[in-house]
Formats: C-alpha cells, sequence, structure tokens
C-alpha cells in the first residue's frame, strides 16, 4: 500500500460531523472533467497574443532599442519599452502592513540586472507574430561588471547592483537575534562543532506558467485574470504603478496550476500586459513559455549558513552561534522576510538559552529569490539538523534520541516570541520511532555491497502565519439562503490545496448543516472581502478561522429567528443536521428551511454573516524517517521509504492534509538530491531553464510515503485546534535523507543538492583516506 | 496560411482551421476550444497535453495538428458518459485526492485511461512506469497511484472496462 493516514487523537473534546472527514473536495469535480477555468483558459473576442523581450546580458545600461522593425511587422499592434511605461519604484512582493517590503523594482527599466529580465514586450494577433517581433527588437547594451555571487556582491567596494541600496549590496541591513549569552555557553561546551552549509537554488517549477489576460472596458476599469496567490497584492500593486484607484481594478483568479509561494510577487507581465492592453484597446493575453518561467520566475534563496554549536557530554547545547546569507538575486522581493524568518529559526527547534544569529540577504546578478515553501527555514534547520545528528554521534548518543531530548516543549519561547503549545515536536520523534522500529532498524547489520542502505531522521517546526513579520488578516462572509443553504464568500485563494473545501467543512460544522449544503464563492476581488493572500501555510488557520466566525455569526441569527417559533430560549438551541432543535427537556425541532424561509406575509429572512480574524503564530511540527539506498559504483541516491509524522493541531481534511504532506516531501527530495536550477558564473546564464535539465523527483523516483498525522497539541487560535501543514513537510525531509546518506555510506555532506558526482567523489576520497 | 484538418475530437467530426506549423494541443485549445488540455511546457517534458490519439497516449505538443488528418482524438471533456455522471477515473481521482492544483490531471487521467485500455490489472511498477512522462508537482504521486489502483480493482469487479 502506498499511502496511509492515521489519526491519532488524543484531545477529542467532540464529536464532529464534518469536520475530519475526507470529504469529496468541491473543487476536483471541475479539475478531473477539464471544466476547470484557468487564467490561461480565457478567451475574448479580439484578445492579442502579448510577448516580452528578455535580455541576454546579466548586468548592463541600455543604451539604445530599435523597435521599428517590429513595428512594422504585420499584425504587430502595440510595442512597449521602458520609454513608454510609468517609471514608478514597487515592490516585487509587497505584502501590505510588512515592515520589510523592498521597493526595487519598475514595470521596465533602463538597466537590466540579471539574465532573462524583461526589456521590451510586444502584443500582435497571434502568438506567432508576437514572437517574431520580439526576435526583430534590438536592444544595445552597455556591460556593467556581473556580480553573481554572494562573496563578489558583498565585497567592500562592490559596484552597487540598485543605485539608491544599502552598502555592499545588502537588501536589508543584518538581521541580529541575541538570547542568553553564548560565550559563556561556549565555555561550558565539552563538544564545540562549527561547519559552514551550502545551499543550491531550487525552484517551486509549478505545473501551470505564468500567465494573465487584461480587459478595459469603456468606464476605464481593468479586469486581469491571473494565476496569482495573493489577487489583492496585485490589485493594489497594479493600482498604484497605473495610477488609477482601487474600484478601477478587479482580479479574478478561479483556479490556479501551483504556486507554492511564489505566485505572490508580480513578474513584469501583469504591468505589460494591462498597458498593452490599454494602448491597444483590446483585451491582451501574455503567458510565459516553461522557458520564461524558469528566466522570469523565483527560486528558494541559495545560501551558506556558518553554524557553531557548543554540547554537553550530557547531551544538552549550550551555545548557538549562526551566520546566515541569503542570494537575494537581482531584486529583493522576499529576501528581507526570507532571512528575518530563517534566522530567527534558529533559536528554536532544539533548546538552547544561548543564541547569537546574524542574517543577511545580498543582491547578485542572479535569478530572483522569493518565496518559496519553508521560506528561509528549509535552508536554517537543514543545517541544524545536520550538526544535531552528527553531535549526537560524536557524544554517544542515538539521533533520534539525542533530538528528542533537546525538542522544544510547551512555553518554550518560538521564534516569534510566542510560548510554544503543547509538545508536538516531542510527540513526532516518538512516534516515528515506534513506527518504523526505529532501534531495531539501528541494529541492523550493514553488509559491504555495492547498494548501501541507511536511515535517518530529520525534524522541524514551522508557523502557521506570517506573525510578527506581517499582521495578517482574514475575512469571510457567510449568508444562508432561505432553503437552509449556505453560501460562504471568501477572500482565501485556492492554490488547489483544498482550502476552500476545509474552509466549507468549518462552515458546514459550525451550522449543523452538511457539506453539500455549502457552496463557495471566491476568487475575485470585487466580489469577495479582502484578504493578504494564500502563504505561509496559513489558510486554514486564518481563512478557516474566519469562515467558523462568520457561520458562528449566522448561527446566533439563526438561533435568535428560531425561538420565537420553538417558544425556546436561543441558548437552549442548536443546529444539528439541517433542524435547529431543542436541547433541553423537549425534543421540539424545525427544519432549518422553516426557520429562516418565507412566511405568510413576510419575505425570507437575510441572514449574513462577518467574521474578521487576525492571528497571532501557531507553531506545527513534523519528524520524518527517510530510508535511503546509495549506489556505490553510481553514487546514485535512491530513496526507499519516507514515514513523515505531523502534528497539526486538528485535521480538517485527512487525505487533503496527507497530500499536502505527501507533495512537500516530492519537491523536499528534489532539493536534496538533484533539484538546482544553474547559472553559469562567467556570465550569469540560465544553464537549465527546463524540465529536461532541471531535474525534479518523478513517478518512477518516487518512495512509498506512509503518513501519519497527530492532534496532540491543538492550538487556541485555529479553527477547532487547527494548524497550518503546507511548508513543514518540505523542511523536515531533506535533513532526513541526508542523515540517513550518512548512515548508509558514512559521510556527511554539508550541502544541497547531494548529487550522484559529489557521492562518487566523497567515497573515493573516503576510500583514499583509509588507504593512508 | 490556414489549412482546414478534419479530425474526430471526442466522438464529433470537428474541422479546424490551423496554420501548417501550429500543434495539434494549439489547434485543440485555441480553435476547439477544449482547454481541458493544459500547456505546461510546450516541449514534451511535461505530460500536461496528453490526449489519446487513435488510441495511443501523445503529447498533443509534439504533433503537429495537421499530422491529425483523420485521426480519431479524445480529450478530457469526452471522458464522461454523461452530463451527470464522471468517468470511473474521475471519480476515484476525487474520492482519493489524485488532484490538487488540477493542472497536470488531465494528462494524467488520459495517460491512466491509455493505461488500462491496454492493461486492465496493472501493478504498482507498471502505474509508475506508465505515468513517467507525466509531471505532477503537488501530490508525491502517491494519492494518483491510489486512484489508478482503486479505478482498475473495481472495473476488474465489474468485469468491465
Amino acid at each position: 500500500m502506498n499511502t496511509y493516514e492515521r489519526i491519532d487523537r488524543d484531545l477529542s473534546d467532540r464529536d464532529f460531523t464534518v469536520v475530519g472527514k475526507s470529504v469529496k473536495r468541491s473543487d476536483t469535480l471541475e479539475k478531473v472533467t477539464g471544466t476547470a477555468r484557468y487564467a490561461g483558459d480565457v478567451a475574448l473576442p479580439g484578445m492579442l497574443h502579448a510577448k516580452m523581450k528578455r535580455s541576454n546580458v546579466a548586468h548592463a545600461r541600455i543604451r539604445s532599442i530599435d523597435t521599428s522593425k517590429a513595428l512594422a511587422l504585420k499584425g504587430v499592434k502595440a510595442v512597449l519599452t521602458h520609454q513608454d511605461v510609468p517609471r514608478v519604484l514597487h515592490a516585487g512582493s509587497p505584502h501590505p502592513r510588512s515592515a520589510s517590503v523592498t521597493r526595487d523594482q519598475y514595470i521596465l527599466d533602463d538597466r537590466v540586472r540579471y539574465w532573462g529580465e524583461g526589456v521590451a514586450a510586444v502584443a500582435a494577433v497571434s502568438e506567432e507574430i508576437a514572437e517574431r517581433a520580439v526576435a526583430l527588437i534590438e536592444v544595445e547594451y552597455e556591460p556593467l561588471p556581473g556580480l553573481f555571487t554572494i562573496e563578489a556582491a558583498s565585497e567592500p567596494g562592490a559596484p552597487p547592483i540598485h543605485e539608491n541600496g544599502l552598502d555592499r549590496n545588502h537588501v536589508l541591513p543584518p538581521v541580529f537575534v541575541t538570547r542568553g549569552d553564548v560565550d559563556k555557553g561556549f565555555a561550558e561546551a565539552d563538544l564545540i562543532l562549527e561547519r559552514e552549509y551550502d545551499l543550491g537554488r531550487p525552484t517551486p517549477a509549478y505545473m501551470e506558467p505564468n500567465v494573465c489576460v487584461s480587459q478595459w472596458d469603456g468606464n476605464g476599469k481593468l479586469t486581469m485574470w491571473t494565476s496569482t496567490q495573493s489577487a489583492f497584492m496585485v490589485r493594489g500593486t497594479l493600482a498604484e504603478v497605473l495610477g488609477v484607484p482601487l474600484n478601477k481594478v478587479r482580479v479574478v483568479v478561479d483556479h490556479m496550476g501551483g504556486g507554492f509561494g511564489a505566485k505572490q510577487d508580480l513578474f513584469q507581465n501583469e504591468f505589460l500586459c494591462a498597458l498593452l492592453a490599454r494602448q491597444t484597446g483590446r483585451p491582451v493575453r501574455m503567458e510565459f513559455s516553461r522557458k520564461e518561467t524558469f528566466l522570469g520566475g523565483r527560486s528558494r534563496h541559495p545560501g551558506k549558513i556558518w553554524l557553531k554549536q557548543g554540547f554537553t557530554k550530557d547531551g544538552r547545547i549550550v551555545a548557538r552561534e549562526a551566520r546566515v546569507t541569503f542570494n537575494s538575486g537581482a531584486y529583493g522581493s522576499h529576501g528581507p522576510g526570507v532571512t528575518n524568518v530563517g534566522t530567527a529559526a534558529l533559536t528554536s527547534l532544539y533548546r538552547c538559552e544561548n543564541v547569537r544569529l546574524e542574517g543577511r540577504c545580498i543582491y547578485t546578478n542572479s535569478p530572483i529569490a522569493g518565496a518559496f515553501r519553508g521560506y528561509g527555514v528549509v535552508q536554517t534547520y537543514y543545517a541544524l539538523d545536520l550538526m544535531m545528528d552528527e553531535a549526537a554521534e560524536k557524544l554517544g548518543f542515538d539521533p533520534a534520541e539525542f533530538k528528542l531530548m533537546n525538542a522544544v516543549r510547551e512555553g518554550d519561547i518560538a521564534p516569534s516570541g510566542h510560548p510554544i503549545v503543547g509538545h508536538g515536536l516531542g510527540d513526532c520523534i516518538r512516534r516515528v520511532m515506534e513506527e518504523t522500529n526505529w532501534h531495531e532498524l539501528r541494529r541492523r547489520e550493514k553488509p559491504e555491497s555495492v547498494k548501501r542502505r541507511g536511515i535517518g531522521i530529520g525534524c522541524e517546526m514551522h508557523g502557521s502565519s506570517a506573525y510578527p513579520g506581517i499582521k495578517e488578516q482574514g475575512n469571510a462572509i457567510v449568508k444562508m439562503n432561505e432553503d437552509g443553504t449556505v453560501t460562504l464568500i471568501t477572500g482565501t485563494a485556492g492554490l488547489g490545496t483544498g482550502a476552500h473545501t476545509a474552509l466549507s467543512q468549518i462552515v458546514a460544522e459550525e451550522l449543523g448543516v452538511p457539506f453539500e449544503a455549502v457552496s463557495v464563492v471566491q476568487g475575485d476581488t470585487d466580489i469577495v472581502p479582502w484578504d493578504i493572500g494564500a502563504f505561509a501555510s496559513h489558510t486554514t488557520y486564518l481563512g478557516g478561522r474566519a469562515a467558523q466566525l462568520a457561520a458562528a455569526d449566522v448561527r446566533r441569527q439563526v438561533l435568535e429567528h428560531a425561538a420565537p417559533l420553538l417558544q425556546a430560549e436561543p441558548a437552549d438551541l442548536a443546529i444539528r443536521d439541517g433542524f435547529v432543535v431543542v436541547t433541553s427537556g423537549s425534543n421540539r425541532s424545525i427544519r432549518l428551511s422553516e426557520a429562516v424561509g418565507p412566511k405568510r406575509g413576510m419575505p425570507a429572512m437575510q441572514l449574513v454573516g462577518v467574521g474578521t480574524y487576525m492571528p497571532t503564530k501557531s507553531y506545527s511540527f513534523a519528524a520524518h524517517f527517510a530510508e535511503v539506498e546509495v549506489d556505490t559504483e553510481t553514487g546514485e541516491v535512491a530513496v526507499l521509504e519516507v514515514v513523515p509524522v505531523h502534528e497539526i493541531g486538528r485535521v480538517i481534511h485527512p487525505i487533503a492534509a496527507a497530500g499536502q504532506i505527501e507533495g512537500g516531501i516530492q519537491q523536499g527530495i528534489g532539493h536534496t538530491l538533484s533539484e538546482d536550477y544553474v547559472i553559469d558564473l562567467t556570465d550569469g546564464r540560465s544553464l537549465n531553464p527546463s524540465f529536461v535539465d532541471y531535474k525534479m523527483p518523478l513517478s518512477m523516483d518516487m518512495p512509498s510515503i506512509r503518513t501519519i498525522i497527530l492532534e496532540t497539541a491543538p492550538d487556541p487560535g485555529g479553527p477547532y485546534g487547527a494548524k497550518g501543514v503546507g511548508e513543514d513537510p518540505i523542511i523536515a525531509i531533506g535533513p532526513a535523507i541526508a542523515n540517513a546518506i550518512y548512515d548508509a555510506i558514512g559521510v556527511r555532506f554539508h550541502h544541497y543538492p547531494i548529487t550522484p558526482e559529489q557521492v562518487l567523489n566523497a567515497l573515493k576520497s573516503k576510500a583514499n583516506e583509509t588507504r593512508q | 496560411m490556414n489549412r482546414l484538418v478534419s479530425m474526430t475530437v471526442n466522438g464529433e467530426a470537428r474541422e479546424l482551421a490551423v496554420a501548417p506549423n501550429r500543434t495539434l494541443l494549439d489547434a485543440l485549445r485555441n480553435e476547439g476550444s477544449l482547454t481541458g488540455t493544459k500547456k505546461g511546457c510546450d516541449v514534451g517534458d511535461c505530460g500536461a497535453c496528453t490526449v489519446i490519439m487513435d488510441g495511443r497516449p501523445v503529447n498533443a505538443c509534439l504533433v503537429l495538428a495537421i499530422e491529425a488528418e483523420g485521426a480519431t482524438i479524445e480529450t478530457i471533456e469526452g471522458l464522461q458518459p454523461s452530463y451527470d455522471q464522471p468517468h470511473l477515473l474521475q471519480q476515484k481521482f476525487m474520492e482519493h485526492g489524485g488532484a490538487q492544483c488540477g493542472f497536470c490531471t488531465p494528462g494524467i487521467i488520459m495517460m491512466a485511461k491509455a493505461l488500462l485500455d491496454e492493461n486492465p490489472d496493472p501493478s504498482e511498477d507498471e502505474i509508475r512506469f506508465a505515468l513517467a512522462g507525466n509531471i505532477c508537482r503537488c501530490t508525491g504521486y502517491t494519492k494518483i497511484i491510489d486512484a489508478v489502483r482503486a479505478t482498475a480493482e473495481e472495473l476488474r469487479k465489474a468485469g468491465t472496462l
């Protein structure tokens, strides 16, 4: 059996009717029948097709652009260069209320900062003509020195990549986090380990290339269909940069084909598509090719982490010092957020009272790093967990027991500054050990064969919101119709995780109606309440809680209306299975439709509830077991089995939650073993912008996964105690694999991806050392 | 210069006017208004555009539209026996959570159909092999494989395919 879910419900305080059941997801009928409409499926009468001209240098000033040949091509309707578009400095990922946005982008600039940056755009009657016109645009560049590494860009005296940027190409002032007395801690240590970890450049590689369609109506209002996780941020930025009020921009997202964090940004295309549509007076569609989706997309931040920790003989961590340096690429995007979150994460996971951390983020002339599932924590916990494994061995502890001994627990201060609720991490580690017969497996004989097996455990924790970096807000409107059915109007975007199903389950549970009685209105900024976007593992936690509050508001109104009909007090009423029932001393009941529907001479009641939720923070936890097989002749690492144990407070939809975990594991196996978006360090050119050359684990590579979900530490802030799950799996799997590789072949790697070539070289050097 | 290409799409005779250098994928999506078939890469790497052509699964982005002259094409839109009844594969993908973002789903379902048409009792390895050219980035494939296996089992029980 490939997968199953088993839920430990240690804290069942009530029986649920809809929550916790794998109901049929409300969005999948459209998806499996091909009727789901994605932005790229929108076709409008008279629609033009747009394409972007991209730079073939990494760093240069634009001396001139000659568009005459492109404009002369039959079928070309408009060409835009930096001379034709508004020059408004804006943030690539404009989180409102975030203290750390970086305003460093123009729609088009007279300078390019990375290979593949858009320098012009064409609209034509067909995509093919637009492509031909793009090739006819002649750009003359005045080259500037390319700074491709964090070392080159942050050297004293390095030329600035952004005119008004900070010294030495820093995206933000360095982040410092200090707790306790690190020097004293190191003085008490019996063992000090110091390592540098080097992290590659995986990209989200969502299946749906970036695409948008723009249309202006006769009243000067723009409608944009686009693939985004944060429709209201797209609306806000378009309005700001194009100089129109918010009520003149409508952003529509019916379905989107994955985002994994990266689709919080704007990608030049939204502005250019809108401007081309305004200039031509016709709808315009702009779709990236897969190559462009690599070139103009967002990656995880590559970087270096220097980590030093002091341990005592009895297995405590007494000091932790780290310098985290991320490569932001050409623009700031999520650099500030990732640096803050990734650095602060090192205060936690494994307990240590004395920490001194420093985080930096550096502009380089390389592809833009942005938000990607795991948001800085993938990198820093990879380093932290690998060092824990190494320390355990040196101190004579079992690595899993050592992690359990040091696991954060209830009341410890989390990276956000909040006390941790429950003992989720310890629960996960204990469960993963039980489930896999960890100690027995560790004692297993290891034959000196060509293919060697090893096992490892990796741990993580992750917040279910972006607080305190961003003060988030979720909003929902719930209406009950006169037949007792319900409409949920939510700002929460649907990335494909099943969020709208989970929200509907929460509303159904709260209102005592069947799941099928709830329908969802979403994805249109003119209709739904404001929402910050779908990211930070917060859709169920934040949007779900807002929906729950709105539903509770409607329930209160229903009970007030039903009370006189049932000759009871509202406090003695409940809604169950679509009936309003008297709960004490009587079994009187009426159908919901009778309670709220029209009566003689009276129209139906209009029941509307509104919910607004501003969360603080909760943390979810995971421990992953991985078994690998290393081929000592080819260097190839196969992941044979993964057992992920996640503690997520309350499971709303088990299959959807497990699906998040398994998909995260897939992407995490990718960045640990094969995925790396590589640039040529001599000229900044992208070397593998295609699915053939950017190697992701596919059906033949994916191991069997036995998913286990715990509900042992529900969060009082989440709906029914639910916390997030989206990002957690991708953080834990990497260290589990690297630790398992060590167990198999006795080589500790301090980087990702760990490629077959490096495995072979490491085995060779190890053999040489042994010989000497 | 556009050419008229005749083909049978989901049981219906269609004539699509396409330029000789355009692909079957573009013809289906643009001229045929059948947008259920997705464009994930346009170069045959991802399988999102898988359709069944004369009984065999193909990447519609690697077939020129004019090559489909006279061919019989099945797309995701033609799979349902009737408007209110999804195909068994579609039902099983819904039940088992085989679709997340859904962008790869039509291609994967068509590939799974082609597999089950050939081999009604595939092993897990055979399913994984059949789907080797279909990239899914959301699910880790676990639930897709569950859905295909469940379909095969039910079809065997029913004694029909």
